[in-house]
């Protein structure tokens, strides 16, 4: 069997970037909602990171769904998933938490932007101001949502995948946990290195913050993981045979201890320690850590992917 | 700020309520549904006692619903040969949709285009409703579901319900069938030969742990293996 092809892989590599994505977008705007409340308040969109999720968010959701699309063998009949509705397939009403999450996304960050937007519209659009006065109204209710949805779209990524019976190892509780822990971390990886490539300063407050978080963040998935495996292999049958075969040896094995618990969990977590003790944060320190997390998280979706295909009931 | 926290607060009170309600509709509604009674409710017993694997099912099936070459709704697996020479023998089985009643694929289908048929129990796909994203050839515990090249939406076996059923007679697998080996009719009706069959025989059922409550049974042979 190789690893790449076999006969009962039925999902490729384009759903694990698709999870990737989505995870992603949800957790940049976790992170930049928290950025905005706890660290930085009113001018919040003056920090570079708090843009590098603004603009990331949207960026991924959006690509994520367009390799969603293209990933259809009926590209075209892709409004159907939108028009007809199955509220007990997963797919179904996870399409609609993105679809509403997208909204939410979009007034959170008109409104993170108010000023500027304001200050560009007044003479120009005028209508535009009333428009975001009225929103404004109601942004402890949509900041409120986002998180809710973007916490439902982090979860939903791995609840796709556990909603499939025939793989004992998908079929797992914890799976939903571990890829909305792991995605968290990508946000707030892409929105740290999308910040300091749009010159933000890497050792700003925001900095600061985000490393505190993400220090505990990446031992709750440590945890996880274990869990995960530790569960499987307590359930015994297919179950164990899963686990040793995806974590064994092999080229998933390679994968998940060099990249996943290697490059992708151990390597952040050292360089946040290293850079929370010594307050040294360079810029190649903060963008090279996020790099790491940022390919650990896409092997983690990839190796679960395939490997959890493998092994059928 | 406390005002604006207790409409934060509202509002999610009130969409919690709202989401809570909905689920809660929708579990109404599906015992509902399952209240409903049909009459009628298809199943397909396998005789493997009796198969020879001559594959004239196989070939029926290709011809009256029209499935392409490289794919198949139904295949006879060949395991084999067994036993010492001149007692040797060959088993099959028979791998094709099982008609969960509880069926996997309906569940994850996001259009609703995998389902099952209220009042036959026989789970289909509506091609024109299918876009094709293969989370139901995923669900499939059987691994039986695959994408038609030529309509490019999920397909598998529905007991010729649109071909052979739809004009009153037996699947084209049952009638091509030169040993009866395959038994087909209504659970439902106390006096059809499949409930005869099933009430005569000790029959299995694949992957029952799963509760899927398959609806293809099938008389097993004697397999010549020991596994453990
Ligand atoms: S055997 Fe597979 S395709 Fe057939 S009803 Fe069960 S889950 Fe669906
Ligand atoms: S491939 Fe078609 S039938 Fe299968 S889950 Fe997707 S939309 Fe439904
Ligand atoms: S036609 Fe009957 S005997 Fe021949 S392979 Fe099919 S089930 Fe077996």
């Amino acid at each position: 069997m190789s690893a790449l092809h076999f006969d009962t892989l039925v999902w490729h590599w384009p759903i694990a970037i698709y999870l990737f994505l989505a995870g992603a977008s949800a957790g940049a705007m976790f992170f930049a909602v928290l950025l905005k409340h706890f660290v930085l308040k009113h001018n919040a969109y003056q920090s570079g990171f708090v843009q590098a999720a603004c603009i990331v968010a949207p960026v991924a959701v959006m690509a994520g769904l367009g390799i969603l699309v293209l990933d259809l063998t009926k590209p075209f009949d892709f409004w159907k998933i939108l028009v007809f509705y199955n509220p007990k397939s997963v797919m179904s009403m996870g399409v609609l938490i993105l679809l509403i999450y997208q909204v939410f996304m979009f007034m959170w960050i008109g409104l993170l932007f108010r000023k500027p937007i304001d200050a560009w519209c007044e003479s120009r659009f005028p209508i535009v101001l009333k428009f975001t006065a009225w929103l404004s109204r109601f942004e402890a209710t949509i900041t409120g949502l986002l998180v809710i949805f973007s916490l439902a779209l982090g979860a939903y990524t791995g609840f796709l995948l556990s909603a499939l019976p025939g793989y004992p190892m998908l079929k797992n509780p914890v799976l939903p946990l571990l890829f909305l822990a792991s995605g968290l971390s990508s946000g707030a990886a892409s929105s740290l290195l999308g910040g300091v490539l749009l010159n933000a300063n890497p050792n700003a407050k925001e900095v600061h913050f985000i490393h505190k978080v993400e220090i505990p963040l990446i031992l709750v998935e440590i945890v996880l993981i274990f869990t995960f495996f530790m569960g499987l292999v307590l359930s015994g049958g297919q179950s164990k045979f899963a686990a040793f075969n995806a974590i064994g040896y092999g080229f998933w094995g390679w994968i998940f201890w060099i990249g996943i618990v290697g490059l992708g969990l151990s390597g952040p977590l050292a360089m946040n320690l290293f850079m929370t003790a010594t307050s040294k944060r360079k810029w190649a320190y903060v963008a090279g850590t996020a790099c790491l997390s940022l390919i650990g998280v896409l092997l983690l979706r990839n190796f679960i992917l395939y490997t959890g295909q493998m092994t059928v009931v | 700020m406390e005002n604006s926290k207790r409409r934060f607060l509202k509002g999610t009170c009130a969409l919690l309520a709202g989401a809570s309600g909905a689920t809660l509709l929708a579990t109404v509604s599906a015992s509902n549904e399952a209240k409903a009674d049909p009459s009628v409710k298809y199943a397909l017993i396998h005789d493997e006692t009796k198969c020879i694997g001559c594959k004239a099912c196989e070939v029926a099936c290709r011809e009256t619903n029209h499935v392409p070459e490289g794919v198949a709704r139904l295949k006879i697996e060949q395991t084999g040969p067994y036993g010492e020479y001149p007692n040797q023998f060959y088993h099959f089985s028979r791998k094709s949709c099982q008609h969960c009643e509880d069926a996997p694929c309906v569940n994850v289908c996001p259009t609703g285009a995998a389902f099952i048929d209220k009042e036959t129990g026989i789970v289909s796909v509506d091609a024109w409703k299918c876009v094709g994203c293969q989370y139901c050839i995923a669900a499939c515990p059987y691994k039986i579901r695959f994408i038609n090249p030529v309509t490019h939406a999920a397909d598998k076996c529905d007991f010729c319900r649109e071909t052979n059923l739809a004009q009153g007679k037996q699947p084209a697998c049952v009638a091509a069938c030169p040993t009866k080996a395959l038994v087909f009719g209504n659970l439902k009706d106390p006096t059809s030969q499949v409930v005869q069959v099933l009430k005569a025989n000790p029959t299995q059922r694949a992957k029952v742990d799963l509760g899927t409550r398959p609806k293809l049974f099938r008389i097993v042979a004697k397999s010549g293996e020991v596994a453990i």
